[in-house]
């Protein structure tokens, strides 16, 4: 069928002049009992973003949402006839229809946001991916039950299966397979090291306006700072925990946008034995469990302390990222 | 069968020596020919015989006096002697003659129906030696086992497709008739088929009992609905049988199949959002009676099939699904035949925690269904899609003939009818509930019903599928409906 790029590609243009249809539904796993970190990170950055676009939207839970969503990851936007999924293409498709964050952005400025957000894709992305799917522990007590409980038995083995070689696989390709999780820990540190320099001293990354760039941030601190971590990968809000810039302007945005108080909290730590699925749904949302520091999230912080070389490498990150 | 030609009775024949030869010829004969059961015809053509100088008389062979002396199975190597000792056990009730060879008849039935013998000869010969009675027969099953290991390709036809198949199967493992096979199909629509199932017979009683257990893994591409649906799963199936030939039938089932939902990109929404993961978990009884003469072409007799299904024990789809399928055939003159077919269905949910999938729906529509309709044509739609419906009912009523001026009669001829028809039926989604009044159920059958007329040649394949060419022409139809002039349909089942 020669026509289908071209059918899509008219049926596009089309879209693109008729009037926004209201309200747009977003689609997303369920957030209780369901979804999982790298998932959440994607929806609360699409929901920031639509908000900052002024955009009225309702959110729709499905069990299925992954399956639904045309090119199979979550969240993906009805708008119409029109459904579109990831926020890359959200956010193209939404400036095609006229409102764009960054459309008064000069062409560096421009370029550098396309570089900090394929940095932040490429590395809070995969380190998510690598918390939920290769770390042992998470794995067994958090992801698997997450992920298989709104299947029956035996299904929920074998998609968890199913989806653990994929993962599995992605990350062996892309070269996270084999890091410690130190490594994936520097590898946050150096990510958002370079966001926090570029954020220092101002309310959002390009000015006093928010950009995509906000959104997807906002998504992904928020998401990694709110999530109660096990004691073996703690380190992972401990690592974010040390950026007071980034949390700062996640507080702002969830103030501004979502109209909610602040509930980020730095380095919480649940013990293994007390944590349950009840803890952990009902515990994002307190604020009294400020726990300090484990001795390991020390150790680790003494440990990235001496490299103070990582923001160069940091800077020739992002040169190779405008690059592609 | 009534009087039929014999031979003379006091010829006795060495067996074995002289006949051997012979015996390729008269298998050669009996498979050609063997739905009728005029077969002693052959029988006689078979055994060598002394050329007589008078005519044969007419005998009636009721009156021929027989008694089964002893039955002798030869080339039996792996199989044991305990199932085939039950199935020829029937032999030694025969009275006379007649019954002797009815009942040697229904024996090889049998024995074919085990599934461990490629060919069975029969013989019957007049008993000899000290311990043979006045009237004594002996019967003789000339018989050759399969191969340990057997596989083919071959391709086949069914549900508007033709795919190829191969497939390997080792007969008789055990010696009781114990079979392994696995198939692999690729149909030209990419719907690809993958199954292995192990087969137990328990024959050894009056009622046949056949228990299979398959894993399967299907892929099936839906584009009148926009799916794409693959299932992997696990069936376990108890077929039970009077006397292995019997016409009822009964199976029993447990399926537990794992289904992959995967939406085609342009479709709508509502097909969409049913996209993903489900686990069915079900059984289902199938109860069947068949007094056809012929599968594909009958002529006389009728077929009443029930099944019922019931899904939800574990997994996350929970239905009642029933239905009902009958064909009725009449033929008041040598070339005419009226058949009419009758098919209905019900699906219900049981529970509200338990979905019910499209890929559970009913779906009507198509060139060997409701004639004159697009695969899936008739029903409930939505931007396009066929979504299917909850309760269902269709009715066909054909009239068949031969071809006119019979070309190859009795020959290749015979494979074609000509027919007319008219069939109709609808579909509905329309949560049936029973407190509600009667009438509004029955709306079905009032309420935009499909119709359409037509006529066509008919052709069957291979005695399993048949192949149809029609022109149609419809008399009532709703707008969403997909409708076809001309329609070339394959498949195993027909309304």
């Amino acid at each position: 069928m020669p026509d289908v790029l071209l059918s899509d590609t008219i049926a596009m243009e089309l879209g693109a002049q008729e009037p926004w249809p209201q309200p747009i539904k977003l689609y997303q796993p369920y957030e209780v009992e369901q979804i999982l970190l790298p998932d959440n990170a994607n929806c609360l950055a699409v929901q920031a973003y639509l908000k900052m676009c002024g955009l009225e939207f309702q959110i729709e839970p499905r069990s299925n949402a992954e399956y639904m969503s045309p090119s199979g990851r979550v969240p993906f936007i009805q708008c119409g006839a029109f459904l579109v999924s990831e926020f890359d293409p959200i956010v193209s498709f939404i400036s095609s229809k006229g409102s764009s964050l960054s459309g008064e952005l000069g062409a560096t400025d421009k370029a550098d946001m396309r570089a900090y957000i394929s940095l932040v894709n490429n590395v809070l992305v995969n380190a998510e991916q690598y918390v939920c799917w290769v770390d042992q522990a998470t794995l067994i007590s958090v992801t698997k039950p997450r992920h298989g409980s709104v299947y029956p038995w035996p299904l929920n083995h074998l998609l968890n299966w199913q989806k653990q070689n994929q993962i599995t696989k992605k990350l062996n390709v892309l070269g996270w397979y084999n890091k410690s999780l130190d490594e994936v820990f520097g590898e946050v540190k150096n990510c958002c090291t370079a966001l926090a320099e570029r954020l220092e001293g101002k309310t959002y990354f390009f000015g006093d306006e928010p950009t995509e760039l906000d959104a997807l941030v906002y998504g992904h601190i928020h998401a990694l700072t709110t999530t109660p971590f096990l004691p073996s990968v703690c380190g992972m809000s401990a690592t974010i925990g040390r950026f007071q810039q980034l949390i700062e302007h996640c507080r702002l945005v969830n103030t501004l946008y979502f109209k909610k108080e602040s509930d980020i909290s730095v380095g919480q730590v649940y013990l293994h034995d007390t944590m349950s699925q009840d803890s952990f749904c009902n515990s994002t949302g307190s604020l009294e469990s400020l726990f300090p520091l484990t001795e390991d999230s020390f150790a680790m912080l003494k440990a990235n302390e001496k490299n103070d070389s990582l923001e160069e490498t940091c800077h020739l990150d992002l040169k190779e990222f405008v690059i592609g | 069968m009534g009087t039929v030609l014999a031979k003379e009775p006091q010829a006795p024949r060495e067996f074995g020596t002289t006949s051997h030869n012979r015996t390729d010829q008269k298998r050669e004969d009996y498979r050609k020919d063997y739905e009728h059961s005029a077969y002693y015809d052959q029988e006689r053509d078979a055994l060598p015989r002394k050329p007589t100088l008078d005519e044969p008389k007419p005998v009636n062979l009721q009156r021929v006096r027989a008694r089964v002396d002893k039955v002798h199975i030869d080339g039996l190597v792996r199989t044991k002697d305990d199932i085939v000792k039950a199935q020829v056990t029937e032999m030694f009730k025969a009275k006379d003659f007649q019954d002797v060879i009815v009942r040697a008849h229904k024996v090889r039935g049998k024995l074919d129906a085990l599934g461990c013998f490629g060919n069975i000869g029969v013989y019957i010969d007049t008993s000899k030696g000290s311990d043979a009675t006045p009237e004594g027969v002996e019967v003789t099953f000339t018989v050759s086992e399969m191969k340990r290991i057997m596989g083919g390709i071959n391709t086949m036809v069914g549900n508007n497709e033709g795919s190829i198949i191969i497939g390997a199967r080792a007969p008789n493992i055990f010696g009781r008739g114990e079979r392994l096979q696995m198939e692999y199909s690729y149909g030209n629509k990419s719907s690809t088929n993958v199954s292995v199932s192990a087969v137990k017979p328990f024959v050894d009683s009056w009622l046949h009992k056949v228990l299979t257990a398959s894993v399967f893994s299907t892929t099936n591409d839906l584009p009148w609905s926009g799916y794409k649906q693959c299932d992997t799963g696990f069936l376990l199936d108890l077929a039970l049988n009077r006397g292995g030939t019997g016409t009822l039938k009964h199976n029993l089932q447990y399926e537990g199949t794992y289904r992959n939902i995967s939406a085609s990109k342009q479709v709508t929404f509502r097909v969409r959002e049913q996209s993903g993961p489900s686990l069915k978990s079900a059984l289902r009884y199938i109860g069947c009676i068949d007094k056809r003469d012929s599968l594909i072409f009958p002529t006389t007799g009728s077929l009443i099939q029930f099944t019922t299904e019931v899904a939800g024990l574990g997994g996350n789809i929970g239905f009642i699904k029933n239905e009902f399928v009958m064909q009725s055939n009449w033929s008041p003159h040598e070339f005419a035949t009226f058949q009419l077919g009758f098919q209905s269905g019900l699906l219900q949910g049981i529970s509200n925690d338990m979905q019910i999938s499209i890929c559970d729906n009913f779906f009507l529509g198509g060139p060997l269904n409701l004639r004159g309709f697009d695969m899936r044509g008739c029903g409930p739609r939505c931007e396009g899609n066929s979504i299917g419906g909850d309760v269902y009912w269709a009715l066909a009523l054909h009239l068949y003939t031969p071809l006119p001026f019979r070309p190859g009669r009795n020959s290749f001829g015979d494979l074609f009818r000509l027919h007319g028809f008219i069939n109709g039926g609808n579909l509905t989604n329309c949560s049936f509930k029973f407190d509600r009044d009667l009438t509004e159920n029955l709306k079905i059958f009032t309420n935009n019903v499909r119709c359409t007329t037509g006529a066509g040649i008919a052709m069957k394949l291979g005695n399993v599928a048949r192949v149809e060419l029609n022109l149609i022409m419809p008399l009532l139809f709703v707008r969403s409906d997909v409708l076809q002039q001309f329609q070339l349909g394959i498949g195993l089942q027909y309304l």
